[in-house]
């Protein structure tokens, strides 16, 4: 009896963020101590999807950052992940890995920054997306190196002994065989982009306008209504993708910090 | 299975994409903060350096960022651990176990709006104080955001890392067979609790230490968090470090440079001492 209360109340705390920011996000008065708000309205939604400042173009902005910083990291760490799984030295490369994560993001940033600005990348949304793809690109080897074992590359070496070329066995046999596995690194890296908010201050020196910037940029104006909005709409993709990926991510989670383990 | 030379293409890519920046970009902020190279440069000196030694800031920063990382990790993982022990089965199968997920949608950033929504002085969680009749106005709510403390920064941690933490530990559980061992030892005469403690408490956390160190480390570098609802001083590293290098001042970048060295220094000595921790206590242990 008690065990079942207590999983009702990890449920609703669970749950809780949810129905409050969706009040925020529709409240046009919601006075202390009134526990609801005391009217309803959609205008924070409305200012947010036709204000001149274009939100719309700051999600399309950020959606297409999230889903080239995805697909590239897959694919690269998907090629690498092989290398680094049959080199000798994977224990000590994989430190490198760990790096970004180690270092704090603002850190990353401002390392890059005066490199960046050489290069003219700095406020420039490339920028953004390459300094992302430094975190993205560690975390999709250290998922994807998971998918290398015995199995595997007996089956690597079956597919070439039959004739199957490079190409063709990474083509037919490879990347059939991963599917799951980088439908869970592409939507992983995805969201270090769509939820950065450190590199593109950074790096995007106020030039970059994201999900995320825009976010603060309504907090730290004190409106936090429009900031509740903001923050629905920077949730929705991922709960979108747990949605749909729920049963994968729960082995994710384990390769993602089990991998730590070496 | 096959072990490539070093000089396979596919590492050099590794090594650039992570170490290349990283470590390209720690040699740039060094060179920066000892006047070899800048806009305002004098040429060689250790003056940026005997600054942010000195500055009492600095020191206070660090430990700072050190006591929350460690605080928002321990309380969440001892809250993780009471609640995979609690709730056991329940954990894995219907509507929980899907609701644990939920808060990996959740950025760091809406955490910290949340935060002031719920937990602050006018939050929900101070009107329904208000609605019971335990206080009468919002300072009589205990203060936990924005306050030196940093009480509020490790509660919007521990909404975010808890559920992680519970997700990783029943996966653990599973890999460990914590199951067939805690029925082992009830068999053996052990209660549930001392099962539990002798058990499966060591198995856990000797699995998941190399994993809550580094998590940690992120934690002690948490910017988003400690900027929005975090005190003005003391503040954690990464935000100082912003706020340093956001000066409009030019002669203060060295500085922020040399701050911004010596704290991925420590990180990065901290991730190799793991490192070569773990790789003397358990060679055996280390994946093909």
């Amino acid at each position: 009896m008690m065990r079942r209360a207590l999983g009702w109340v990890v449920s609703s705390v669970l749950l809780l963020p949810f129905p409050v920011l969706i009040l925020l996000s529709l409240a046009r008065r919601w006075p202390w101590p009134a526990v609801f708000p005391r009217d309803l309205q959609t205008q924070q939604w409305q200012v947010l999807l036709t204000d001149s400042s274009s939100l719309g173009a700051i999600i399309l902005r950020s959606l297409g950052m999230g889903i080239g910083v995805a697909v590239t990291a897959t694919a690269l760490g998907f090629a690498c992940s092989r290398s680094l799984a049959r080199h000798r030295h994977r224990d000590r490369l994989t430190v490198f890995l760990y790096l970004p994560f180690a270092v704090s993001p603002v850190v990353l940033g401002v390392s890059l920054l005066y490199t960046f600005l050489r290069l003219h990348l700095a406020g420039h949304f490339l920028g953004v997306m390459l300094a992302q793809m430094i975190i993205a690109y560690a975390y999709a080897v250290l998922l994807l190196s998971a998918f290398w074992n015995q199995r595997i590359e007996a089956l690597v070496e079956l597919a070439s002994s039959l004739g199957a070329t490079p190409w063709q066995l990474w083509r037919r046999a490879l990347v059939p065989m991963a599917r799951p596995l980088l439908a869970v690194c592409l939507f992983q890296t995805f969201l270090i982009s769509w939820f950065d908010y450190a590199l593109a201050l950074v790096i995007g020196s106020a030039q970059v306008s994201t999900v995320t910037t825009a976010l603060y940029q309504y907090f730290s104006s004190g409106d936090l209504r429009l900031a509740a909005t903001c923050s629905l709409l920077l949730i929705l993709p991922p709960l979108l993708g747990l949605a749909l990926n729920r049963r994968l991510l729960s082995a994710t989670i384990a390769t993602r910090l089990e991998d730590i383990d070496g | 299975m096959i072990r490539r030379p070093v000089s396979d293409p596919w590492i050099w890519v590794l090594l650039l994409l992570t170490a290349g920046p990283l470590l390209g970009g720690l040699v740039f902020m060094l060179l920066y903060s000892i006047g070899l190279v800048g806009l305002l440069t004098d040429g060689f000196t250790l003056r940026y350096w005997s600054y942010v030694v000195t500055d009492g800031q600095t020191w206070r920063s660090l430990l700072y960022s050190l006591f929350i990382g460690s605080a928002s990790m321990g309380a969440s993982l001892a809250l993780a651990l009471a609640l995979q022990a609690a709730l056991r089965d329940q954990l894995r199968r219907g509507a929980l176990g899907s609701l644990l997920f939920l808060p990996l949608a959740v950025p760091p950033l809406t955490a910290a709006v949340l935060s002031v929504e719920i937990i602050g002085n006018g939050g929900l969680l101070s009107r329904l104080a208000r609605a019971a009749g335990w206080i009468s106005a919002p300072a009589d709510f205990p203060t936990v955001l924005f306050t030196p403390s940093g009480i509020g920064i490790v509660i919007t941690h521990m909404t975010l890392v808890t559920p992680f933490l519970l997700l990783f530990l029943i996966r653990i559980a599973a890999n460990e067979r914590l199951g067939e061992l805690a029925r082992v030892a009830e068999t053996l005469g052990a209660s549930p609790w001392q099962s539990w403690r002798r058990v499966s408490l060591p198995i856990l956390l000797r699995s998941s230490a190399p994993a809550l160190t580094v998590y940690s480390l992120a934690l002690a570098g948490a910017f988003e968090v400690p900027l929005l609802i975090g005190a003005q001083s003391p503040a954690m590293i990464s935000v100082f470090i912003q706020r340093r290098f956001g000066q409009f001042d030019l002669r203060t970048r060295p500085e922020a440079y040399a701050l911004a060295t010596l704290y991925a220094g420590l990180a990065i000595g901290v991730l190799m001492a793991l490192s070569a921790w773990r790789a003397r206590r358990a060679p055996c242990e280390r994946r093909l």
